[in-house]
């Protein structure tokens, strides 16, 4: 077998399934995941009734015996309590966008909003990883390492998954990450998330060592190809080939990594567009910045993690923060896809892992309050990817409590994510354990509704 | 190239009589029983078609309807993208012809062997079948490396088994600790072996002793059947020492959730099914855990079945709500050896000091003072793993008043509170009021007015039965409000005291202590007290000094969480679709019918049922993944499934013959590899023809040695070795070696992992720390299991992150510097590094590539010595500076090309 033919091979090794089901909506997926699970109450789910309702007890005809967590379910009253912040409607689409959110509000009409969204899971590691791996418990693939395994790479020199984090300034000890949630369970680590940090190398061990220079490290590989070539004549073993392409993707990340990070050339109306905090490396608009770039160059799943919406207590104050933190970069990133053209082709998914209660856990003063875990109701909205622009989907009763219209659960989000790929989601599968698993279990159902 | 092979495999197979269970059992299975098996009712389908009745019944209907054009008809249905090849069908239909002959399934039948085969006969029978010959013996160079790297985790050296046969060469590494260490580490991944709790913040917990036992078992070659029951059982064992119910910890390595609000029945039912699941993988080779919800779709076992299991698991008395940090009851003292001999002497001098204490007759003035009070009880800070004690005399004016506090204004609020309500006595150690405290009040009610002498104690076990309290003297029967402290009650706040005379102790006294304190220590214990006072108060303060070095020991004693039965009966309820709060009819232990009828009632009799002959999945499991891990793949590829769902074994009669000579030879792990890496069949050349390749890319049919990249542990473990860097100590606590910053802040923004220094950083990757939310990044990025589940399939990739890691990463930087220092100390030079590295000598157009890499780094160096310096500054060990710092240089950048070889990280 000639090198060439090696070389072949080993490249099939390496592909993924690496075909559509039918034509895609979007070749790529920009994940906003808002960690801690933020409250629909005052953000996205206007509720004006409540506020004739302040300190009622919730009604048991609203409550309907649900469980709660562990953290109320002990409580003694559960009075209601209304937003602090004002709702107005935004745009042509009419959206309710609450004040906390005037950037957003601006590009309501842009917007997809699902305020039906409901989960199973009433605590934060199950439910996180429910809504990334559509499973509660650890071991199964992110939905990011499905689509890597699904469709491949767009560009030969970057990760097809990509995963970037920064941390809130409404609840600054919040709710702790896991590298499971961009795992690749039992799919080939090859599928996995890449984590870009903003602290040392943005890709781990990416940097030459100090002592080392891209010259050196050229040299360095030319032999070791070299070497590594005569052990392929020899032995035959195409492991070889790929371990060959594999450095040289190496090397070609160590310049294509730090030129997608470098956001020195980027313009000052750019980062005007993303806020100030947009160049402070690490921060939620940075990594919109960054999202921007990945998404420019062909990455396929990039997900951005943003901690602190935990608001058990002290609510108002911190939420007050912690959509500061967002809503500028958010809007900035939609509006800079859609200038670029890519919002049409780039699906944009904006929520947290289950919403908040209607009822105040702790101490209810004037002016404090706070709410705990609610799986049953909460909004995620979505933008561009042949989404319906201007939307908003399913409606949920006077409480913000059960959804009276249109319930879409986690694993149709999946279902419907995976669609707009161009990804059948009862067809995307992997066996193991005698299983023929899939991101939606067996379950699942595109929301055709949201779609353009 | 796949593809090409399978169509091989199939036109041979086409030539052979159908065999059920190779042929046509995965065919049904994968493609018919999901609807047609044995949860066909749920689904309301009558047809069975894992079961050869109805199948004989309905062969003309299953011809029909797996060939009919018509579409609508067409079985498996067309939406269900299930559908048969062409082929497929006709295996299908000629099996149909032959009247559907049935089997059972292979992996139920108990294993067995025909007289005077070995496996390399076996495996030259299947050979031949394919008209293939094995190939020629690796060089000894080649089979001593690889060896040394299947049965100790790091490679032979130069010159090490000189004048040995490889017989004699292989007996060695099998007695070495470094054996017993590389069988360990594949056997946490089995265990799902960590150092954290693995759910959101993921807290440290201490097993490593378990890990300890592993070594040692390994070492001492215990019997695997052995091996097998003391960790299901060891508890259970008649007179069970230590080191047996520290075996049990195995069941303990599941992940816990600290996480504040969850439901803990919820958990107490993963926890128990995480046992069954693990069991059923490790030792039945059996996906039993797809029945948690419903019967099983492939294999034999229903719901029920899996909940008679659970029965086994969940009767141990923990709490669904593990704590956030350290170990969760059940746990036990498990002390090393040294610390077993110190605790020995430390209870024998306790025991000669208590007999010096004779109740007495002496009189004189109650001057007696507790010991140990504290001087400056203000400035104590109490917190939720301290022992400490609060007592005071207190007549209190209301029913509802606080007595002692070190708490956040608001009522309700994080701190200590001592205090009354509505006429009790209670005790609040609380982080939140509702769900992360310990809350214990009296049963009994205070009268106002009235004067008590009011005391409590706390031994620091974040449990509501480690508080006591005692008015006037005397202790109380406390009803428990919340037992659930998972976070520490500390406030900045000072205490708050509303009693004159407040004593606080930094231990927790005992009832007799307690007692003299409120003065109310009569018959006998008075006569004491005076005693004490007086005459013998030295030989009880060496009696308090004692206990107290005791407890201060035993805080430094490691624990380890165990299996520790409650004695209640064993029943245990369906969850209906695996529902925790939705249990069904009642069931108690047995084995699923499919392993026959015998009643196994309770976890000791399971655990020898495991290994029994009766069973005939544990020894065909077990060797089959010793197999994988000697030739990367299984016979059975699917070492997690020898269901119908899993794969053919590639040999079955090798696999049973494996298994028969395992458990004739006394389940002895130590012979079983010896056998195996003795076998013509192990010492092949890996060389591959493209022929061979094409035809066989997995190297199923093994017409050739093994050839797969080393492990995570492996790479790493021996890059240290090579290097001379690697500390060689077994067992004992985790370390943490280097690792990027702010790889745990960065999840968390709580503290960060912090690196050891010295020695820690070099030894063997199976001590690394491993923390389950952001496991070690050389680890996971060479494929490591990551220890959240049980994982018995090895897998293997190829990446570039894998490339950084090995040319950019502090220690293998590091290892290079050292390995080029032993290079230049060598009168061969880089050809000693090579052969090092490879094992083998380099070929002259090697050699040429690697002295001219040498001579350009070293033109690089000397004009850059600054570049040199910075080079040679990786790791926190010191260059030899005696070597020139741009010779030195260069040959570091040419030794980590070396262990960046695609060979030097491969077993060939």
């Amino acid at each position: 077998m000639k090198r060439r033919d090696f070389l072949s091979a080993a490249a099939v090794a390496t592909l993924a399934r690496g075909a559509t089901d039918f034509a895609p909506k979007a070749k790529r997926v920009i994940y906003l995941f808002q960690s801690g699970a933020p409250s629909q109450l005052e953000t996205f789910d206007y509720k004006p009734a409540l506020e004739r309702m302040r300190g009622v007890e919730l009604p048991d005809s609203v409550r309907q015996g649900q469980r709660l967590t562990g953290m109320t379910a002990t409580q003694t009253s559960f009075p209601l309590v209304p937003s602090q912040f004002a709702f107005k409607q935004r745009g042509q689409s009419g959206a309710w966008v609450s004040d906390l959110m005037p950037h957003i509000a601006k590009v309501a009409d842009r917007l997809c909003f699902i305020k039906s969204l409901h989960t199973e899971a009433i605590n934060h590691d199950p439910a996180v990883t429910f809504f990334q791996t559509g499973f509660q418990l650890a071991g199964r693939p992110s939905i990011g390492s499905w689509i890597s395994y699904g469709l491949g790479s767009e560009n030969k020199d970057l990760p097809a998954f990509v995963v970037m984090i920064s941390q809130g300034t409404g609840n600054i000890a919040d709710q702790p990450l896991y590298d499971r949630l961009w795992g690749s369970g039992f799919l080939p680590t090859r599928y996995q998330g890449v984590k870009f940090r903003s602290q040392g190398d943005p890709v781990l061990f990416l940097k030459n060592p100090e002592g080392v220079t891209a010259a050196t490290r050229r040299s360095y590989l030319d032999d070791l190809a070299k070497l590594n070539t005569f052990k392929l004549n020899e032995t035959g073993d195409p492991e070889i080939a790929t371990r060959i392409a594999q450095y040289e993707m190496a090397f070609r990340m160590q310049t294509s990594v730090p030129e997608l990070t470098d956001l020195s050339k980027e313009p000052d109306h750019v980062f005007a567009r993303y806020g100030p905090e947009s160049r402070t490396p690490g921060s939620y608009a940075a990594n919109c910045l960054l999202a921007r770039r990945l998404a420019e160059r062909g990455v396929r799943f990039i997900q951005l993690f943003h901690r602190g919406w935990d608001q058990h207590n002290h609510l108002p104050a911190q939420i007050v923060n912690q959509c500061r933190d967002v809503d500028q970069p958010t809007a900035g990133l939609i509006e800079d896809l859609a200038e670029r053209g890519l919002l049409e082709d780039t699906l944009v998914v904006w929520g947290g892992e289950f919403g908040r209660t209607v009822y105040c856990q702790g101490k209810m003063t004037a002016d404090d309050y706070g709410r705990d875990h609610h799986p049953r109701c909460f909004t995620v909205f979505m933008a561009g990817g042949g989404v319906k622009p201007g939307f908003s989907f399913g409606e949920t009763d006077d409480f913000s409590y059960n959804i009276v219209k249109d319930p879409v659960h986690v694993h149709d989000l999946h279902a419907t994510i995976l669609h707009q790929l161009g990804v059948d989601h009862t067809k995307l599968t992997f066996k193991f354990q005698g299983r023929h698993f899939r991101l939606t279990d067996v379950h699942g159902n595109v929301v055709r509704s949201v779609l353009a | 190239m796949r593809l090409v092979f399978f169509f091989a495999y199939a036109a041979s197979l086409a030539a052979q009589p159908i065999e059920f269970n190779r042929d046509i059992r995965p065919i049904l299975s994968d493609r018919c029983w999901t609807c047609h098996g044995s949860d066909a009712a749920a689904k309301g389908i009558r047809l069975r078609l894992d079961q050869p009745e109805p199948v004989a019944a309905a062969r003309q209907l299953i011809a029909e309807r797996i060939a009919t054009p018509n579409k609508a008809k067409r079985m498996p249905p067309v939406h269900t993208g299930a559908g048969l090849s062409a082929s497929e069908i006709a295996t299908l239909n000629r099996w149909v012809e032959a009247g559907a002959p049935w089997q059972k399934h292979w992996a139920y039948l108990p294993p067995q062997r025909a007289a005077g085969q070995s496996i390399d006969l076996l495996v030259r029978a299947r050979l031949a079948k394919e008209g293939l010959s094995p190939a020629p013996e690796a060089s000894r160079e080649t089979l001593l490396r690889r060896a040394s790297l299947d049965l100790t985790g790091l490679p032979a050296l130069p010159g090490e088994y000189d004048g040995m046969s490889y017989e004699q060469a292989v007996d060695r590494m099998l007695t070495t600790a470094r054996y017993a260490e590389r069988m360990t580490a594949k056997w946490l991944d089995a265990a799902r072996y960590a150092d954290s709790n693995g759910y959101q913040t993921d807290g440290e917990r201490q097993m490593w002793r378990w890990r300890d036992w592993v070594l040692n078992a390994f070492r001492s070659n215990k019997p695997f059947d052995q091996f097998v029951i003391e960790q299901m059982a060891g508890d259970l064992l008649p007179n069970a020492t230590l080191d047996q119910k520290i075996a049990t910890g195995f069941q303990r390595n599941h992940r816990g959730n600290g996480e504040g609000g969850i439901v803990p029945e919820e958990y107490l039912a993963e926890y128990a099914a995480d046992r069954v699941e693990t069991m059923s993988t490790v030792f039945l080779g059996s996906t039993i855990g797809c029945a948690r919800c419903h019967n099983h779709k492939y294999d034999p076992f229903a719901q029920k079945e899996f909940y008679q299991l659970y029965a086994y698991f969940h009767n141990i008395g923990e709490r669904g709500r593990y704590f956030k940090f350290g170990n969760t009851p059940p746990f036990i003292y498990a002390p090393t050896e040294p610390q077993q001999t110190k605790l020995a002497e430390i209870e024998a001098r306790l025991a000669a000091a208590e007999a010096r204490l004779r109740p007495g007759t002496a009189t004189g003035p109650l001057t007696w003072k507790p010991t140990l009070d504290l001087t400056a009880p203000e400035k104590y800070t109490p917190h939720y793993t301290a022992r400490f004690t609060i007592a005071t005399r207190f007549t209190p004016a209301a029913a509802t008043t606080n007595i002692v506090s070190k708490a956040l204004p608001e009522a309700e609020s994080a701190g200590l509170r001592f205090e009354m309500k509505d006429g009790r006595l209670q005790v609040n150690l609380v982080m939140r009021w509702l769900d992360d405290a310990l809350r214990v009040e009296t049963e009994r009610v205070l009268t106002p007015g009235q004067n008590y002498h009011l005391a409590f104690t706390y031994d620091g076990s974040k449990l509501a039965a480690g508080i006591k309290v005692y008015i006037d003297g005397k202790p109380e029967k406390l009803r428990v409000l919340v037992d659930e402290l998972n976070q520490d009650f500390l406030v900045k706040e000072p205490f708050t005291l509303n009693a004159p005379e407040v004593k606080i102790f930094s231990r927790a006294l005992p009832p007799l202590e307690v007692a003299f304190l409120a003065g109310t220590a009569n018959g006998p214990e008075a006569g004491r007290r005076q005693f004490l006072e007086t005459t013998e108060a030295k030989a009880w303060a060496e009696v308090v000094q004692i206990r107290r070095e005791r407890e201060t020991f035993l805080d430094n004693v490691p624990t380890v969480m165990v299996m520790q039965e409650t004695g209640k009966p064993l029943d245990a309820h369906v969850l209906i679709r695996g529902a925790y709060d939705r249990p069904g009819d009642k069931v108690s232990p047995g084995v699923p019918a499919i392993f026959g009828t015998k009643p196994i009632t309770n976890r000791l009799d399971l655990a020898r049922w495991l290994v029994s002959r009766e069973n005939p999945l544990t020894a065909r499991v077990t060797v089959n993944r010793f197999w994988q891990s000697l030739f990367g793949v299984g016979l059975v590829k699917t070492a997690e499934d020898f269901g119908a769902q899993g794969e053919w074994p590639s040999n079955p009669e090798l696999l049973d013959w494996l298994a028969v000579e395992f458990m004739d030879s006394g389940w002895d792990v130590r012979h079983l590899l010896k056998t195996i890496v003795l076998s013509q069949t192990y010492r092949q050349s890996s060389q591959v023809s493209p022929e061979l390749l094409a035809r066989d890319p997995e190297n199923r049919l093994l017409a050739r040695g093994p050839r797969f990249r080393l492990d995570a542990g492996a790479v790493r473990d021996q890059a240290l070795y090579l290097s001379g860097l690697l500390v060689e100590r077994v067992g004992g606590p985790a370390v943490k070696p280097y690792q990027p910053a702010g790889l745990w802040k960065e999840l968390s923004g709580g503290a960060d992992y912090v690196p050891d220094s010295g020695e820690a950083l070099y030894r063997r990757s199976l001590y690394t720390f491993w923390k389950r939310t952001s496991p070690p990044p050389t680890m996971a990025n060479f494929d490591a299991a990551g220890r959240e589940t049980c994982t018995v399939r090895e897998s293997r990739t190829n990446t570039p992150l894998q490339a950084l890691n090995l040319m950019n990463d502090v220690t293998f930087l590091e290892a290079a510097r050292h390995l080029a220092e032993k290079i230049m100390a060598h009168p061969a030079g880089l050809a000693y590094g090579f052969r090092l590295v490879t094992g083998r000598a380099a070929t002259a157009d090697e050699l040429t590539v690697l002295l001219n890499a040498l001579e350009r780094h070293r033109a690089t160096y000397e004009k850059d010595e600054l570049a040199a310096r910075n080079l040679l500054a990786h790791g926190d060990s010191r260059r030899n500076t005696e070597l020139s710092v741009a010779d030195l240089a260069a040959h570091t950048l040419v030794a980590s090309l070396l262990l960046n070889l695609d060979e030097g990280i491969t077993k060939e």
